[in-house]
């Protein structure tokens, strides 16, 4: 498949773990972040860190969105889908995170009318056929995401659709990185930059990274040579004493990114003043609510909400494993209490988050036997 | 098509998946994947997009034309 066999193949990513190793300084330890959840899902499912010496560390960064979602947002959304006449909708692995009593799929199990769609537009598609129903879709996601549910929210206020309305969840990437990057808990050198993020804000909101914080970005695809080659620019840029956002993913990611998604993104949304992430608490100007023009789409003004802000399990590290403090597998409860079939934490739930990945991949059964 | 059936969780993450325009219809137009997957996406965020073009999708909306 194009765009895809070729950046799998083993000789070439031999080639690149050689040219890592030939780049790093021996005796120093390297903390790269990848941002995304994407990113470690691919690192650990083809064993990248594997391949990569034993002082350049990978750290997970906070870019999986299921993973971040605090769970009193959940309880606002299962207290939703309890009231009469609704059906709410919302994307496959948000059915299994836990909020304070229980998920949305066992909400759904208990007689509440929950449906996983793949797109917002499919939630407006189940709208269109049941006007007789207030149907709610649970939006969340990074920019990669956001044009879409602002797309549907166009579609149907251009349509004249009443009976749709969306509880809205989206984040954007800048503000955790900050906060990650003024944390005292966590020195990292490099960024391994979310590509498909980049495709839709492009490269200059990461500049604040080499420009405020002296450290170097490189923009990267998620097949396991881009990360590899990503990675070997990362080190390359710290050889060398420079710090820049760099574009390794310039076949997919424009450096402007896609200014017409911006355009909706802005017309239909607002920053919040701030929101709720699990593991970094309260970040300013970090989410996004509908704005003035389309808040008769918002669920949260539709419906009645508990608006609970909930303390995460106390056995739960997510919030460690979330900043890069600790490893998936050094949590208490990590492949025992915690597992994707029952998972305690957000990180256990999405394949995109780092103790699924760990999990599904069988990466934390070799870090037991060592330690 | 489920959340997760491709390498990655392609409803609320950042994988986007490779999709071919087979038939526009205004801002939406039906693609089709590699996998044989069929949807309709929204095309409106891309100037020109023609049948045949192979563009990137995330949650049925095209970000990038390749």
């Amino acid at each position: 498949m194009k765009f895809v066999d070729e950046f799998r193949d083993a000789e070439l990513g031999r080639v690149l773990a050689g040219k890592i190793l030939a780049t790093v300084e021996p005796g120093r330890h390297y903390k790269v972040m990848e941002v995304c959840g994407g990113h470690t899902h691919s690192i650990y499912k083809y064993g990248i860190d594997d391949l990569l010496p034993e002082n350049v560390e990978l750290v997970h960064g906070p870019g999986c969105p299921v993973c971040v979602i605090p769970m009193g947002r959940v309880d606002d959304g299962i207290a939703i889908a309890h009231q009469d006449g609704v059906i709410f909708t919302c994307f496959g692995d948000m059915m299994r995170v836990p909020g304070s009593n229980g998920t949305l799929l066992e909400a759904k199990a208990a007689g509440a009318d929950v449906r996983m769609v793949y797109s917002p537009l499919d939630a407006l598609r189940i709208a269109r056929e049941n006007p007789d129903r207030q149907v709610v879709f649970f939006a969340i996601g990074f920019e990669t995401t956001a044009p879409s549910t602002a797309l549907t929210l166009k579609r149907a206020k251009a349509e004249g659709i009443t009976n749709f309305s969306c509880v809205c969840n989206h984040v954007t990437i800048v503000p955790p990185l900050r906060a990650l990057l003024e944390s005292p808990d966590l020195r990292l050198d490099g960024f391994i930059g979310p590509g498909h993020v980049c495709t839709v804000v492009g490269a200059r909101p990461l500049a604040f990274i080499p420009a405020d914080y002296h450290r170097p970005v490189v923009i990267s695809g998620f097949e396991p040579l881009d990360i590899l080659q990503s990675i070997e620019m990362i080190l390359r840029q710290l050889a060398e004493g420079r710090c820049e956002v760099e574009n390794q993913y310039k076949r997919v990611v424009p450096a402007e990114g896609n200014l017409k998604a911006l355009e909706v993104m802005a017309e239909v949304f607002e920053l919040r003043p701030h929101f709720e992430w699990r593991g970094l608490g309260f970040i300013s100007q970090s989410a996004l609510r509908l704005s003035n023009a389309y808040a008769g789409f918002d669920a949260e003004q539709r419906f009645a909400v508990p608006g609970v802000r909930v303390a995460d399990p106390k056995a739960c590290q997510c919030g460690e494993v979330l900043k890069g403090v600790i490893k998936p597998w050094e949590c208490k409860v990590f492949g025992t209490a915690c597992t994707p079939e029952h998972a305690i934490g957000t990180c256990m739930v999405s394949p995109e988050g780092a103790c699924a990945a760990y999990y599904n991949y069988g990466r934390f059964a070799r870090e037991r036997v060592v330690s | 098509m489920s959340d997760c059936d491709h390498d990655g969780c392609i409803t609320c993450g950042d994988v986007a998946i490779e999709m071919t325009v087979v038939r526009l219809d205004g801002d939406l137009a039906v693609c089709e994947a590699a996998d044989g997957d069929v949807r309709t996406v929204e095309v409106g965020l891309l100037d020109g997009v023609d049948e045949g073009d192979r563009v990137l999708v995330h949650a049925d909306v095209a970000l990038v034309r390749q």
